[in-house]
């Protein structure tokens, strides 16, 4: 008799691979075939992880084609099952792989949309902290360079791919779906708001003002950044519509004059 | 984070199990459901459904059932998932919290199944050894659920009800008794339904489930799915009436995962099980009722009418939607028409 840490490592990779490589002496069904019910289990696993991410691709699953999708994913669901039962975290690693398989060699896109769908499922389960308003701030010295925080929720993604554009053309029954394929860098912004999700494009300016902001470096790199790339990058109107938006959380004053002081000190 | 909710303790009432699709609904609406029970899992995030559940929770008594926590597991609890779950409880501060009798997790995968244990010495000692972690972890007593199962191991040497009641002497965890699932093993596995049901330690039973089924012919073998993605049958709701009929009323959940329908259908669901148990508990009150009047017939006129009176519509609309809709309830519940003809 197998110790039972031994005999779930075999039923697990019996369940997973659709092969029963358990020995069907150790199992009994009453009077049914014990490797048919195993069959069970194996179609409970495939199909209810495949239903988790045909949830979180939707429009990856209308690029393809559901048939397909369910070939891709049972694949994927066997080579890499999920590492823990918190589901929300399932399908970080689908775009990957959907760029690996043979038949999508030709259409990058599809992988890069999917890529899109998984920074919406992540911004889904992202919290949602109040907003702050300039108003907030009337009375407050910030100093010269305050730093921002940002909605934990905000999600940022560049690709060579018009993949916003495929991603909005799928969310109506919009007729022309297919002139938008186009190899056309696409920076996209987004994050979410109540039970929604907001999306812009951006420019490459905001694109790396947002990302700075977003990665803690500061009202004053983020700027530079952004003026570096263009020298037109108008900081009033993206502070404006940085708050008009939500999407800042709080505003202080930078830390690095205080640790200049506590290091003479 | 403790303490932000006022406590709200589950009735022995029907309540349901709360599902996205409802969520707009209820908060809207805010509908009279005896309590709401949550996967804890769904909430471990930070979308927009925990802060529904936050507003929820202010108005209803809660249940976090876990789905994920394979207590079954020989390797032991995954450290993070626990912690998880001791926030989510921290969070929301249910009035109740379970788990399942079986695993889920194994050479590092998740399977997303409640696979079945091979009830022995061994597995005994190993789950027992889980949930003692996950009651000191909680800090309080959890409820554990029997299984659906489909297949059994040859080298068991216990069945399902004895391994939960001999867990329950050695953790003193509850139990949370699935009725829809007893069918399903029951039927799968081909033993006596109420014999299980019978087998277990009654006092330890601090919730029950209701669900539905479906029912799939492969070959020559009919096998139950439990697919929670239908009306509780009648078979489940005859079943549900020998437990009440045991134990007395109970927090009983409608759980319903798979093609989840109008809220209302889950509400009315949950408002058959309160009608059954009232009528089943009246039932009972007039049995006893009966015997008192025969021992004392001097006093004929002493009995309760206006009471009687009172208790007569749900057990009339009780027995009339049971032999309307599900006669399998009636024809297995004779006691029930006698009720109805002295009522009427």
């Amino acid at each position: 008799m197998l110790p039972l840490d031994h005999l779930q490592t075999t039923m697990a990779r019996a369940v997973l691979a659709m092969a029963p490589t358990i020995a069907a002496k150790a199992l009994t069904a009453g009077k049914a075939d014990p490797l048919a019910r195993l069959r069970i289990y194996q179609n409970n696993t495939r199909s209810s992880l495949t239903s988790v991410l045909m949830a979180v691709f939707p429009v990856t699953v209308r690029l393809v084609d559901e048939r397909f999708f369910r070939y891709a994913a049972s694949e994927f669901i066997r080579r890499h099952p999920p590492a823990e039962s918190r589901l929300a975290r399932y399908g970080a690693g689908f775009p990957r792989f959907l760029k690996s398989i043979d038949t999508l060699s030709d259409m990058p896109i599809v992988a890069e949309t999917a890529r899109l769908e998984w920074a919406i499922a992540e911004a889904l389960d992202a919290a949602s902290l109040p907003p702050r308003s300039l108003g907030d701030y009337d009375n407050i010295d910030l100093g010269t360079s305050p730093d921002i925080s940002v909605q934990p929720s905000l999600r940022l993604i560049v690709s060579h791919w018009s993949i916003l554009s495929v991603w909005t053309a799928h969310q109506h029954d919009a007729a022309d779906r297919h002139s938008s394929w186009a190899r056309r860098a696409e920076r996209v912004a987004l994050w979410r708001a109540g039970d929604n999700i907001r999306l812009i494009q951006l420019d490459r300016a905001n694109f790396a003002f947002l990302h700075s902001l977003k990665h803690g470096l500061g009202l004053e790199q983020a700027a530079g950044r952004a003026l570096a790339l263009d020298p037109g990058f108008d900081l009033v109107s993206a502070l404006v519509r940085l708050f008009g938006d939500g999407l800042v959380t709080n505003v202080r004053a930078a830390a690095t004059a205080h640790s200049n002081s506590w290091r003479q000190s | 984070m403790s303490g932000m909710f006022s406590t709200l303790a589950i009735p022995a009432s029907a309540g349901i199990g709360l599902r996205s699709p409802h969520i707009a609904e209820m908060l809207t609406r805010r509908p009279s459901a005896g309590w709401l029970e949550v996967h804890a899992e769904n909430y471990m995030g930070d979308g927009a459904g925990v802060e529904a559940l936050e507003r929820l929770r202010q108005t209803y008594p809660l249940s976090v059932h876990g789905v994920g926590l394979s207590l079954g597991s020989a390797r032991g609890l995954n450290r993070d998932h626990l912690e998880r779950l001791r926030k989510v409880c921290e969070r929301f501060e249910p009035d109740l919290v379970s788990e399942h009798l079986a695993w889920s997790i194994a050479d590092g995968a998740y399977l997303n199944d409640l696979l079945p244990l091979r009830y022995d010495e061994e597995a005994l000692a190993i789950v027992a050894r889980n949930v003692e972690t996950l009651q000191d972890t909680l800090k309080r007593r959890v409820l554990i659920e029997n299984l659906s199962a489909y297949l059994a191991f040859a080298d068991s040497s216990m069945n399902e009800a004895e391994f939960l009641a001999a867990l329950v002497a050695r953790t003193g965890c509850g139990l949370l008794l699935d009725v829809n699932n007893v069918h399903v093993s029951a039927h799968n596995l081909q033993y006596d339904a109420k014999a299980f049901i019978d087998a277990l330690p009654a006092e330890a039973i601090g919730e029950v489930h209701l669900a539905g089924h479906a029912t799939n012919q492969v070959g020559t073998d009919t096998v139950l799915i439990d697919d929670h993605g239908s009306r509780v049958p009648p078979v489940v709701w005859a079943l549900y009436q020998h437990a009440i009929d045991r134990l007395g009323p109970r927090p009983t959940l409608i759980e319903w995962d798979t093609d989840v329908p109008v809220l209302d259908v889950l509400l009315g669901e949950a408002m058959w099980a309160d009608m059954l148990t009232a009528s089943i508990m009246f039932n009972r009150r007039q049995a006893a009722r009966r015997e008192q009047t025969t021992k004392a017939r001097a006093k004929p006129i002493c009995l309760p009418v206006e009471y009687e009176t009172k208790t007569s519509m749900p057990v009339l609309a009780a027995f009339a939607a049971a032999r309307s809709e599900r006669p399998s309830v009636s024809s297995q519940a004779p006691s029930l028409e006698e009720i109805y003809h002295a009522a009427a």
